[in-house]
């Protein structure tokens, strides 16, 4: 609190006549020169000026004055101005008050005495404020010597350019993976048809290499702290996948991808792969992989397989490759590609629109296509190693989990002993599956595959006894923990779960699981072994997949009647209902809601079964509902043969072995180990009985765990996170192709009574379209043929985002433009007529490096006659944009004399004004209108079909009559809109944003680069639509702001902050909660904690202020005191 | 003598937002009521809810509190804790008897010329017509009323 009196100076501005016009300014003084504490009043013409500021110094030294108040514009407008003089006067510059009489007042009300008493009351109340103004001293800070540059179009490229040069390091942020903006995409640039990139690029090139310049390409800012001189930046260095120091640029990599996506750069008129560089003279001219995450397929798949990958190289054709590719995860493509119950297909994004991609079937293709092409090589061959040389690994059970497992360690060298108790390997997949599903050749080879590794040893006929039972010479479970490093559990589950019915021991009664054995080992010629005797009336009871199997092998071999018992009903059946639909399209009858009561025999032989009819009635755990006998309603079926097939279990094992609640050995979740810590399990013994898919999934998990094991590394780290699926594709669907999906061709009902296919699978056409119509949902499949082509080893998939810090004391943005999508104006039909393009799709059209190498052609090849441009789409619109884009005009001008020279069609500009306001624009209009252009003076209204053609309605005003003009082809001339990460920008940054979006200047006329936050500044389009020569501009005089920041050694900081009364404080810690820049802590002072704020941190806002309940802290220049006495002032006020 | 009552409006402004939205209404020349008075605040979230007790003691009939659209405030969060002191108020408004409507609070940007002035002269109109504040000065009257309403 300041002790001498005050002595105040009063001066009321008349600015001319801007407050003079409505306040009575020599009124307006006399009241105010009889308050307290005035010394002196005044009253000039522009006080701002020379003469004025001169006159007020002049008063202060003569009179002594230690207060100044200066009634007159807004204080945003000049309180900067009144400070300096004041400090020019030998003056404290905070002991200034202004009084807001023009926006505030002369400026909104009429002229009448209203208006003069509420200047005086204006005047009166700072007068009252300023008596308590204190004297404050700003802090200086140093500033940082760095800049920021968001954005790498030409506007940050010139302001990094113009910095750079200067001496400064400039980090220049671009978040494409190259710079040049949307310069980089225009053909010629208005007035003088320069080149675009031909002016552009050596400007990109010098940015590249300029040793100030830091180039941070496909990056963003993530947040920004700090202030004026001090900021400091985090930036998300998004993953390129690919090294920059490594990529030579050579495009090996884009003719391997399988990938193809519309171009963002190209705006969709072509494509580019997964893998890609945005253009050829590319700033860094480095190539970048773009990864949405795991496509929905890969990851519902419960082995991982690379589904988008496989799926993209079939549709290439590539199809040895696509094997390969599956093989990396599936070492059975053939068996999964015809018995799988697809969850990829179930999550397929294009099951959304209309039905998922055949993937199972393309799967089946490929492995098809390599075993009827024999002589075809890999494309990639699988890695070997010898981490594990030396090593030996038991495994019990050669179903699928236990084959995986062995392929997997044998390639790392590993010796695997295959131990299965059958005379045939391949468990269920070989022997519980029938033929007609699934051929034996197939399981043959794929199965040889792995078992005829240099590895890999096969002992059939060897059963491992592992629940107590069998001679002395048997393997057991211990006997092998003590030969072999490392066990794996993979017998399945192989105990049938009999039903407990009287006459089950009979003649006749056999079970599925069984009974499907011994026909397959029949069937794949083991010798001295006999198919089941069947009769010929065959009851099958049960409701999943082993049952279906069962009766439809049971049809095959009897060729009598089949009916299937099941106590629920169809909805309720677990076997896949494609197989329940082949079974019935095969005459076997299904009997539902019903249950065996007891199976009725003579001479020990099966005569009939008594059933009973069920009803559902309420859930059970399972939540399927439980059937319940309706009491008294039994009927007999007469048979001779009964196939009961509820379902398997785990066969006794060793108590050894802990199981879980379900009575399944016991895993842990993500390393798949027991309880002992050699033995693993995966597969139906750890699950229940599942898919073949779904145990090589296992397979791959308890192998790469056995791996760790024998390694002595860390079973667990870095495993069992989840897996980020894909954000939904983000092109436009009406780009699809509506082709719908390919059945798998399956064998008429009537002929399928042999054990050959019911399925064909598709031919290589079918194959191919059917591969695209996949979405490409995480657009990079994966699919590491990218890694493969490259010759420099610069592809590294497993990149992720960095982020870094950077700081600096000034900050450019230069964050551009959007080109205006028009498709909310269905008027025009741009997305549904063919031929209705933007004016920037013509430029990549007409570019020499675009998707037509330069020629103007329409969408159907040929070269336009007739081309209508409508000038204002979306701009002057008060339904899209209301303001005028002011390139618009320009670049239609431009347009219509390249099609004109290059296709000499007729052009038709229909336009509102023409705005050709700059540096040879005039004469530009003038050139081509002689060139034969046809301006017509009114707003396309509407564009129309007609035949093969289009038809442009207007009115034509000059002529005062409509105007159906019919024409080839539609250029809608769309204005600009702030580009879509502005909003997030704004917010990132704290700078404000006007009512269209831009980002806000501080000063229309006065300021335009600087944003309304101290050391940010705007370059270019980001502030307003401009064209290329004002956008340059621009950016030097942002950059010129940000200079004359940067070579100041300090930065004076508002010294407006928080300042803590130490006594009165109860260190309650409100104020470090609501503080948003951290700046209040407690720190122990005098024995207690009291609240201390860090002055370089305190931004001033007052909320701290606000919120301390015992008023200990306040607010320099804005406390209590003085809002409380210009509050209490400015209500002594009447209206009259 | 009947007079049109005129009430007498008090409106803190934030000085990155409404300040400016109110100057640039200033600049484009659009008129409103003369019954507002204006204070400066670095933020909204510096207005203290004494300030609006002591407004209406002071003689205001309305008191308006515009700051920064949310997620636009220039420290962060200071319109958010001013719009959470705002509805305490309020209920506390409700609770001694004083209509709640006196006291405002919107978001004006400093582009949103047109609409501050709009807010304004809407504001003024509504505590036109809710009439004029009336605070019992008088310790006697006071007293007067107490036993009247304990009786």
């Amino acid at each position: 609190m300041n002790q001498d009196k005050p002595r105040i100076g009063v001066y009321v501005c008349m600015c001319g006549s801007n407050i003079a016009g409505t306040v009575d300014v020599p009124a307006v003084v006399e009241a105010v020169s009889h308050l307290k504490n005035v010394v002196v009043t005044r009253y000039n013409k522009y006080t701002c000026s020379g003469p004025g500021q001169l006159s007020i110094r002049e008063d202060i030294q003569a009179n002594h004055l230690n207060r100044v108040v200066v009634s007159a514009c807004s204080p945003r407008m000049h309180e900067r101005t009144w400070r300096a003089m004041l400090a020019e006067a030998g003056l404290n510059p905070y002991l200034l008050e202004v009084a807001n009489l023009r926006e505030h007042c002369s400026w909104i009300h009429p002229k009448e005495e209203l208006t003069t008493q509420k200047a005086i009351d204006l005047v009166t109340a700072a007068v009252e404020r300023v008596a308590l103004h204190d004297p404050l001293f700003p802090q200086r800070v140093p500033v940082t010597k760095a800049a920021l540059v968001i954005g790498g179009g030409i506007a940050g490229i010139q302001a990094s350019l113009d910095l750079a040069n200067a001496g400064v390091p400039v980090y220049l942020v671009e978040k494409e993976p190259s710079i040049g903006g949307h310069m980089a995409q225009l053909d010629k640039t208005f007035p003088t048809l320069d080149c675009s990139a031909c002016i552009l690029t050596p400007k990109m090139v010098d940015v590249g290499s300029h040793k100030n310049i830091t180039l941070l390409s496909n990056s963003e800012i993530d947040k920004v702290d700090g202030f004026i001189g001090n900021f400091k930046v985090t930036v998300k260095k998004k993953a390129r996948y690919v090294s920059l120091e490594k990529c030579t640029a050579c495009n090996d990599c884009v003719a391997v991808c399988p990938v193809k996506v519309p171009s963002e750069f190209e705006n969709g008129l072509a494509e580019r792969t997964a893998i890609y560089r945005p253009f050829a003279q590319a700033v860094p001219n480095t190539y970048a992989i773009e990864k949405r995450g795991s496509a929905p397929c890969k990851s519902a798949c419960p082995a991982g397989i690379h589904v988008q990958g496989y799926v993209a190289l079939i549709g290439e054709g590539r199809f040895r490759e696509a094997y390969d590719l599956i093989q990396e995860r599936m070492p059975f493509p053939g068996i999964c590609g015809r018995i799988c119950h697809h969850p990829c297909e179930a999550n397929c994004r294009r099951g959304e629109k209309d039905s998922p991609v055949a993937i199972e079937t393309l799967k089946r293709f490929a492995a098809d296509w390599v075993m009827a092409h024999p002589e075809s090589e890999p494309v990639r061959a699988r890695k070997q190693g010898d981490s594990l040389k030396g090593k030996k690994v038991a495994i019990i059970g050669s179903g699928p989990a236990s084959l995986t497992v062995a392929r997997n360690l044998s390639e790392e060298s590993a010796q695997c002993d295959i131990f299965e108790a059958l005379p045939v390997p391949g468990g269920m997949m070989n022997v519980g599956i029938p033929s007609h599903r699934l051929p034996k050749p197939i399981l043959e080879k794929e199965i040889n595959d792995i078992t005829s590794r240099d590895n890999v040893t096969l002992h059939l006929n060897s059963p491992v006894r592992l629940n107590g039972t069998g001679d002395k010479a048997s393997l057991t479970l211990s006997g092998l923990r003590e030969k072999y490093d490392a066990v794996f559990l993979g017998m399945g589950t192989n105990k049938v779960i009999k039903m407990n019915v009287p006459g089950e021991e009979l003649n006749g009664v056999h079970y599925g699981a069984e009974f499907l054995r011994k026909v397959n080992i029949h069937h794949l010629g083991v010798k001295d072994t006999k198919l089941p005797k069947l009769g010929k009336r065959i009851a099958v009871v049960g409701g999943g997949n082993v049952a279906i199997d069962s009766a439809m092998t049971a049809l095959r071999l009897s060729g009598g009647e089949v009916f299937v018992i099941y106590r629920r009903t169809r909805v309720e059946m677990p076997a896949f209902e494609w197989e329940v639909a082949e079974a019935e399209e095969e005459g076997i009858q299904f009997l539902f809601l019903t249950n065996p009561l007891k199976i009725k025999g003579e001479d020990g032989k099966v005569t009939a079964v008594e059933l009973q009819r069920m009803r559902l009635g309420e859930s059970d755990a399972s939540g399927r509902r439980r059937p319940v006998p309706i009491e008294g309603d039994t009927f007999t079926l007469p048979i001779d043969t009964m196939i009961i097939s509820i379902g398997q279990v785990l066969d006794d094992v060793d108590d050894e072995v802990v199981k879980n609640d379900w009575g399944w050995i016991k895993t842990d979740e993500v390393t798949r180990q027991t309880n002992l810590p050699d033995v693993f399990a995966g597969g139906d013994d750890a699950l229940g009985p599942s898919s073949v898919v779904e145990v090589v999934g296992e397979g791959h998990i308890a192998s790469e765990s056995i791996k760790r094991y024998l390694l002595g590394e860390d079973l667990a780290a870095g495993r069992g996170k989840p897996v980020q699926e894909s954000k939904p594709a983000y092109y436009d669907p009406a780009s699809w192709d509506k082709t719908p999906r390919h059945k798998n061709p399956a064998r008429d009902p009537e002929t399928r009574i042999d054990f050959n296919e019911i399925y064909m699978g598709f031919t290589e056409e079918q194959a191919i379209t059917e591969a695209n119509r996949c979405l490409d949902c995480g657009v990079c499949s994966e699919c590491m043929a990218c890694v493969g082509a490259c010759g420099a080893g610069a592809i590294d998939h497993s990149m992720v985002d960095v982020f870094e810090q950077v700081d600096v004391g000034a900050i450019i943005v230069a964050s551009g433009y959007d080109v205006w999508n028009p498709s909310p104006m269905i008027e025009y039909g741009y997305g549904t007529y063919p031929e209705v393009y933007t004016g920037m799709e013509i430029e990549r059209l007409s570019n020499a490096s675009g998707p037509t190498e330069g020629n103007i052609v329409m969408r159907n090849g040929e070269a336009p006659k007739r081309v209508a441009i409508l000038h204002c789409v979306g701009s002057r619109d008060e339904h899209h944009q209301p303001y005028c884009s002011r390139i618009c005009c320009m670049y239609s001008l431009k347009l219509a004399h390249l099609i004109r020279e290059k296709t000499h069609a007729e052009v038709f500009e229909f336009y509102m004004d023409i705005r050709s306001f700059g540096k040879g624009y005039e004469e530009f209009y003038e050139r081509v209108q002689h060139e034969g252009i046809v301006f017509v003076r009114g707003r396309g209204a509407q564009v129309m079909p007609d035949g093969d053609h289009l038809v442009v309605r207007a009115e034509d005003t000059d002529l005062g009559k409509p105007v159906n003009m019919p024409v080839d082809m539609v250029i809608l001339s769309t204005g600009v809109v702030p580009t879509s990460g502005a909003e997030k920008l704004a917010h990132t940054l704290h700078v404000t944003r006007d009512v269209n979006g831009f980002f806000l200047e501080a000063h229309p006329k006065l300021r335009p680069v600087d944003s309304n936050t101290d050391g940010i500044y705007l370059a270019g389009a980001c502030q307003a639509p401009r064209d290329i020569p004002d956008t340059v501009t621009h950016a030097s005089a942002a950059a010129s702001q940000a200079l004359g920041l940067l070579s100041q050694d300090f930065v004076e900081v508002v010294p407006t902050i928080a300042e803590v009364n130490e006594l009165a404080c109860v260190g309650c810690n409100l104020c470090v909660e609501v503080c948003p820049y951290g700046a209040p802590s407690l720190v122990m002072k005098r024995g207690r904690l009291v609240s201390e704020i860090n002055e370089a941190l305190c931004k001033g806002c007052g909320l701290c202020v606000a919120a301390c309940r015992g008023k200990a802290i306040t607010l320099r220049g804005f406390n209590d005191m003085q809002l409380l006495t210009q509050l209490e002032t400015l209500l002594q006020f009447s209206m009259k | 003598m009947a007079e049109t009552f005129e009430p007498k409006i008090v409106s803190f402004l934030c000085n990155w937002c409404s300040y400016a939205g109110a100057d640039l209404a200033g600049t484009s020349r659009i008129e409103y009521p003369q019954n507002i008075r204006i204070i400066r605040v670095p933020c909204s979230g510096r207005v203290d809810p004494l300030f609006v007790v002591k407004a209406f003691l002071d003689g205001a009939d309305g008191v308006m509190v515009l700051g920064c659209h949310p997620g636009d405030c220039h420290y962060q969060q200071g319109n958010y804790h001013a719009q959470r002191r705002y509805l305490v108020m309020h209920k506390l408004m409700d609770f001694i008897g004083v209509e709640s409507d006196r006291l405002y609070i919107d978001w004006v940007s400093a582009s949103e010329g047109k609409r501050f002035a709009e807010v304004v002269t809407n504001f003024t109109q509504r505590v036109r017509k809710i009439g004029p504040l009336v605070i019992i000065r008088d310790p006697h009257a006071l007293e007067v009323k107490l036993d009247e309403v304990t009786a």
